[in-house]
């Protein structure tokens, strides 16, 4: 192939590149943009791009919801759920790795069914279920429901994590005097650091951004970002959009940086999690 | 003597220890998940409306059978599998292309890779407030001019029976399609590069190759995404509920819409569970079919 066929195959490939890169973030660009909008601007007929920007939409979600609280509610719910999968998870998907019995895979693949399970099945008899144990409309409801949901994947992730670690590197700590459980604690963890990192960020992403368990297993005080951002509008289409992108400050931009920053271990968690 | 009694390693001891490892998350699972299913499961053979107790009472099928016969149910089923096949057809297709794109290794692609992340972590319900925005017809940036180029109905893309699925398809497509990109990139990554150098060698064009070296090689991804996409589209709820609620005349009404719809919100507990319960079983057996599907083909991929 000659330099200038590959460098015009280049130019093609990275304007195709571009142009799908502008298909996936403009509609995100927008909505942070209406938060500088004024409500009457968003409105304007014929809609433009240009405004004075102003700070008046946050100053409108400051007065009308409780901030810290649903600020608060989204962290304790998703770090609660990450924590609590993790915690169930890892020596899981470390035990299904490590044991001799061939049924081992048999609830390795259980815990991969129940991931395919629509959440609907498991939410109404949850719902009742938590009424039951006095637990619904508290932070635990949600925690506890989130946390099936992940343990199962985190398990099925840290088990193909721990299955590519060789067994011959915990034996020698063994021989060396370390305990069934420090050789998991100080050996094995330690090399699949990279997987409970991808695990983790997966389980937190998948709780600070779901509605539909919160929606039904929160009440006003535990209600997360992810279900007031719906309620803000009430169906009400006319107003409102700046305060979304407002809203969206708080509830979306957080969970983006946050997946910008550690993409690395997503896209291990996103390639190796389904494996 | 204690001691080293202690660390003897025998293989009893061995599985005792896994077995510990392993027992809380598999309680947990059957506690939280495995019996709220099972009641599920009960709970759809009843007639049991919370909003009335006292009609609860057993009624084996009926559910099952009321469902299949309910008109709006049907609509839903075939409004989902119309979702379903248009929504993973186009992000393979899609997603695949990107995929070759990004696959030469460079800065360039590599931030591009990362950039691409973003609407897999935009929060579902704000992806569907975004587009029920841009696309409203009298103040929306995209639904404005496409209403007055005429190129959309006058109540705007998503206000129109004809329109609102294929819409709301391609709002799915916008949002999953990086990640199908993603996980077709890892595994064009870990191709072995030896194959790939000998075809060029041969002189095996660009089509060719694709077609007889690199397409079979991705097969078991291409399966894992083709499951992982399916089983998700067809339990969609949050874009679609708040970019239509699954209107415009439950036109874009997916069963999960009408599953929570009737068990969550009319307490209808068992015809609820019951139409979660089919949702379930499609799942299952779309997710077989592509799996036997995908290793007839490997299997005769690799025997030629």
């Amino acid at each position: 192939m000659s330099r200038r066929t590959k460098g015009s195959a280049l130019l093609m490939q990275r304007s195709l590149l571009v142009m799908a890169l502008l298909v996936f973030l403009a509609p995100i660009l927008w909505l942070i943009m209406t938060a500088y909008e004024p409500s009457r601007a968003i409105q304007s007929v014929p809609p433009t791009l240009r405004f004075t920007p102003s700070l008046a939409n946050f100053a409108s979600i400051a007065s009308n919801f409780d901030l810290p609280r649903l600020t608060l509610s989204s962290m304790v719910i998703s770090a609660g759920s990450t924590m609590l999968s993790l915690l169930l998870g890892i020596p899981c998907g470390y035990a299904l790795a490590r044991t001799r019995m061939r049924s081992a895979i048999l609830l390795a693949y259980a815990f991969l069914a129940i991931r395919g399970v629509p959440t609907v099945v498991t939410l109404i008899p949850f719902y009742l279920f938590m009424r039951q144990l006095h637990l619904l409309g508290s932070w635990w409801a949600v925690i506890l429901m989130n946390a099936t949901l992940s343990t199962a994947f985190v398990a099925w992730m840290m088990y193909t994590a721990f299955r590519a670690i060789p067994r011959e590197v915990e034996d020698a700590a063994i021989v060396d005097g370390c305990s069934a459980f420090g050789a998991f604690w100080r050996v094995a963890l330690p090399l699949a650091r990279t997987s409970v990192a991808a695990a983790a960020l997966l389980c937190m992403m998948f709780a600070w951004n779901d509605y539909l368990n919160p929606a039904f297993l929160t009440r006003a005080e535990t209600r997360p970002l992810s279900v007031a951002l719906l309620t803000a509008f009430g169906g009400n289409t006319t107003s409102g959009w700046g305060t979304l992108g407002a809203m969206a400050h708080l509830s979306t931009i957080p969970i983006v940086l946050a997946g910008l920053l550690l993409n690395r271990y997503l896209t291990a968690g996103l390639t190796r999690g389904i494996h | 003597m204690q001691r080293s009694l202690l660390r003897l390693t025998s293989p009893r001891r061995r599985s005792l220890f896994l077995f510990v490892m392993a027992a809380p998350a598999a309680l947990h699972v059957a506690v939280f998940a495995l019996y709220p299913i099972l009641r599920g499961v009960g709970f759809s053979l009843f007639q049991m409306n919370l909003m009335q107790p006292w009609l609860h009472r057993f009624i084996c099928l009926r559910n099952y059978t009321d469902a299949l016969a309910d008109p709006e149910i049907r609509h839903s089923l075939i409004v989902t599998l119309i979702f379903t096949l248009g929504c993973v057809t186009a992000e393979l297709v899609l997603g695949f292309c990107l995929a070759l794109l990004l696959w030469p290794d460079s800065r360039f692609n590599r931030v591009a890779t990362t950039l691409m992340l973003v609407p897999i972590t935009v929060t579902p319900i704000v992806v569907g407030l975004i587009f029920r925005a841009l696309l409203d017809p009298s103040f929306g940036l995209i639904g404005y001019w496409l209403v007055h180029a005429h190129l959309a109905p006058p109540q705007g893309l998503l206000g129109d029976t004809r329109t609102a699925l294929p819409t709301m398809m391609v709002v799915d497509v916008w949002e999953w399609t990086p990640l199908v990109a993603l996980i077709l990139l890892a595994a064009l990554k870990a191709l072995p590069s030896d194959v790939l150098d000998a075809a060029e060698i041969d002189g095996a064009d660009h089509v060719r190759r694709l077609r007889l070296i690199i397409l079979p090689m991705m097969l078991p991804a291409l399966f894992l995404v083709l499951v992982l996409r399916v089983t998700d589209v067809f339990r969609t709820y949050d874009i679609v509920f708040a970019a239509t609620a699954g209107g415009p005349a439950d036109s874009t009404n997916l069963l999960m819409l009408s599953a929570v719809k009737q068990g969550l919100l009319f307490f209808d507990i068992g015809y609820g569970s019951a139409i979660s319960i089919l949702m379930t079983l499609c799942i299952v057996l779309m997710a077989a079919v592509i799996m036997l599907t995908l290793r007839r083909m490997d299997r005769r991929f690799n025997e030629s």
